[in-house]
């Protein structure tokens, strides 16, 4: 990497580059985490005692999500509820990137893409308190439903589960669109037009030519929206308090209520392993590399 | 089984833009049909409207007989060849070969059978496994041809199959893919701008331009007696003089070439010759000779290209400074060969049953810098 960087800036400048990402990953990523795996692993004392027999590496910290019946459940609920979100996004997007990427014309395309980007350039604590408006008890959505005569008495969105699905599947739709989008738009029409002359039908052409083809990018975003799910506070603790509890949540709270740093490090460490675990699981089940992704 | 194709006064429109000019046709079984035209003229729409990938504006399509308008691409008892292949990259030879098969709910043990019989077919026996990125262009060639005919299709449609190989392995495929078509008896739709391969592979074809189709003729008939100048033209190379009818007598037209006296040729169209109108007379080079002084078209040599088994030679008319290609062969003793240098004057004579006479219709042109077809009125 040096030899490609001096040949393009030469040897101060290389040599300067290379030491600020150093100094970056160092100082700035590799340091704090250790710093926090290192939290996770004492208990959690008085300032007095620190330093002092008991202070020294134990598991126990770790060993508390086991034992604690609530947060063990709240846990498993916030990985098969991102699991979840996950899915729901995926059945949103794919159809909305396929459209994007092979049916709409220019024009169209542009315009369907300004329209979903622009509700990003709003903060997402604010895009999620209008979720909470419109989901409202006596909000517009149950208005309309009612309206409609869809039903008769409104229906309690927010304060569980259905609404923090909608609000994280709205609030990570775009890092799914995009990489799917991306991976549709690289399929040759030829292909699709191949399939139908052959004798595919839309679902087939779907299952075994675009979405095979789209495999990467369909990977890239379930993993990217569940890392993100799994680690989203403002959506759950906005519209799914106090009935749907998030596993960040009882980490925020040990780390700022409890002022327990340590138990919460060793949660936020739990709940990392479990991304990464996803993670795995996902590129094993789509057979799909890290290089694959970075795409 | 019936396997013609039928096209009636088919009408393609794009907006304000006529790609298809009406156009009625009759392809019938088992015919080796090509479309030959440059880009642009039209061709390939017409493909896409047999296949059912575009629908025609007006008119109708019938294959063996049975009406297609309704019947979606995925229905209808065509395969096509795209011209870049189009094969799945994710899939083996295997897969590919069978896709069409598996859609029609046909068993692992009958697909594999068949995908084995097409293989040999295509001399590509063993390769089944492999996946289609592994394999050279040709083979890539023969993966497509096998996995269209799969689906045993009553016609297989064909886009410019062979313009991505080198030309020593399009030689080659143009006899595979003729013996394949003799061996499976299905018809043959052809799209290419090559006239070579549409010449020597087509029981006829059919010459288009500007989204009409010229002439439809087999290759000998098109060779020898194009009925538009745009034929005369595009299909082989043309010597076009100008001139005006004297008087007509059967196919045998006299023509007053102004400059270059007395001219005669063959009228090939039905379009009527009247004397006194204004009219082209197309001679091949080849079908031009030396002549003795006083004979013929007197000519300056202006460039002479050895080309190994021909000369071709670039003269300029000196009656009318008209540029005259002359192709001479093997006929020519190499004393006769040697004495033509540039600079010099010769004597050019033909045949006037080689000549064609047509009406001027001012029609396409030759781009003297490129020599390609330049379309009239097409942009």
């Amino acid at each position: 990497m040096f030899r490609q960087l001096k040949a393009r800036f030469g040897g101060p400048l290389a040599a300067a580059i290379l030491a600020l990402l150093g100094i970056w990953l160092i100082v700035m990523v590799t340091l704090p985490q250790l710093q926090m795996i290192d939290y996770s692993l004492r208990p959690n004392l008085l300032p007095a005692q620190l330093g002092g027999p008991e202070d020294r590496w134990t598991l126990t910290n770790y060993v508390t999500l086991f034992n604690n019946e609530i947060h063990r459940a709240i846990f498993f609920k916030t990985l098969w509820s991102s699991v979840l979100v996950t899915l729901l996004t995926l059945a949103v997007s794919y159809p909305l990137a396929y459209y994007l990427a092979k049916l709409a014309s220019p024009r169209q395309a542009a315009l369907c893409l300004l329209l979903l980007i622009i509700p990003f350039w709003i903060n997402e604590i604010l895009r999620t308190y209008s979720w909470f408006i419109i989901l409202a008890f006596r909000g517009p959505l149950n208005e309309v439903l009612m309206m409609l005569g869809l039903i008769e008495r409104p229906i309690r969105f927010l304060s569980g589960d259905a609404g923090v699905m909608v609000g994280m599947v709205y609030a990570y739709i775009l890092f799914m669109v995009f990489p799917i989008y991306n991976a549709i738009e690289s399929l040759d029409d030829n292909q699709v037009r191949a399939a139908r002359d052959l004798g595919a039908g839309t679902l087939r052409t779907h299952r075994r030519i675009i979405i095979p083809h789209a495999k990467p990018g369909i990977a890239t975003g379930c993993i990217m929206t569940f890392m993100l799910a799994a680690g989203s506070y403002a959506v759950p603790a906005l519209l799914g308090s106090p009935g749907s509890r998030w596993f960040t949540q009882i980490i925020y709270n040990w780390f700022f209520e409890g002022g327990n740093w340590n138990q919460g490090a060793a949660y936020a460490f739990l709940l990392l392993i479990l991304c990464i675990g996803f993670m795995s699981l996902v590129m094993k089940v789509f057979k799909v590399g890290l290089g694959d992704i970075a795409k | 089984m019936d396997a013609s194709v039928e096209l009636d006064r088919v009408v393609m429109r794009f907006g304000d833009f006529t790609a298809i000019e009406e156009t009625s046709l009759a392809i019938a079984s088992g015919e080796f049909f090509s479309f030959l035209g440059p880009s642009g003229c039209g061709k390939t729409t017409l493909l896409n409207i047999v296949s059912g990938f575009l629908t025609p504006s007006a008119g109708a399509v019938r294959i063996g007989g049975e009406a297609m308008a309704g019947v979606s691409v995925n229905r209808r008892p065509t395969a096509m060849i795209f011209q870049n292949l189009a094969l799945f990259p994710l899939m083996t030879v295997f897969e590919n070969i069978e896709f069409g098969l598996e859609v029609r709910g046909v068993d692992r043990k009958t697909r594999r059978a068949t995908s084995e019989r097409l293989l040999a077919l295509v001399a590509l026996e063993g390769s089944g496994p492999k996946r289609v990125t592994e394999l050279s262009g040709g083979q890539k060639q023969r993966v497509a041809i096998a996995r269209a005919l799969a689906v045993e299709p009553r016609v297989l449609l064909l886009d410019e199959p062979l313009s991505a190989l080198d030309l020593k392995l399009r030689q080659h495929m143009r006899v595979e893919l003729k013996a394949i078509q003799r061996k499976t008896g299905i018809t043959f739709i052809y799209i290419t701008h090559d006239q070579g391969e549409a010449l020597n592979m087509s029981d006829r074809v059919a010459v288009m331009s500007a989204g009409r189709i010229q002439q439809v003729a087999d290759p000998m008939t098109l060779y020898r007696s194009p009925q538009t100048g745009f034929v005369a033209a595009f299909v082989g190379e043309n010597n076009r003089l100008e001139a005006k009818v004297i008087d007509r007598q059967g196919e045998r037209v006299r023509l007053d070439g102004g400059a270059l006296g007395e001219l005669s040729g063959r009228a090939t169209a039905p379009t009527p010759l009247a004397n006194g109108a204004a009219a082209a007379l197309y001679v091949r080079p080849e079908h031009l000779r030396p002549v003795a002084p006083g004979q013929g078209l007197e000519a300056t040599i202006e460039a002479l290209h050895f080309e190994g088994a021909w000369v071709m030679l670039e003269t300029r008319l000196a009656a009318s400074g008209e540029k005259l290609r002359v192709q001479l062969g093997h006929e020519l003793s190499r004393q006769h060969l040697e004495a033509l240098r540039p600079g010099q004057n010769a004597h050019f004579g033909f045949d006037p049953e080689d000549a064609v006479v047509l009406p001027d219709d001012g029609g396409p042109a030759l781009d003297e810098a490129t020599g390609e077809v330049v379309e009239a009125g097409h942009v």
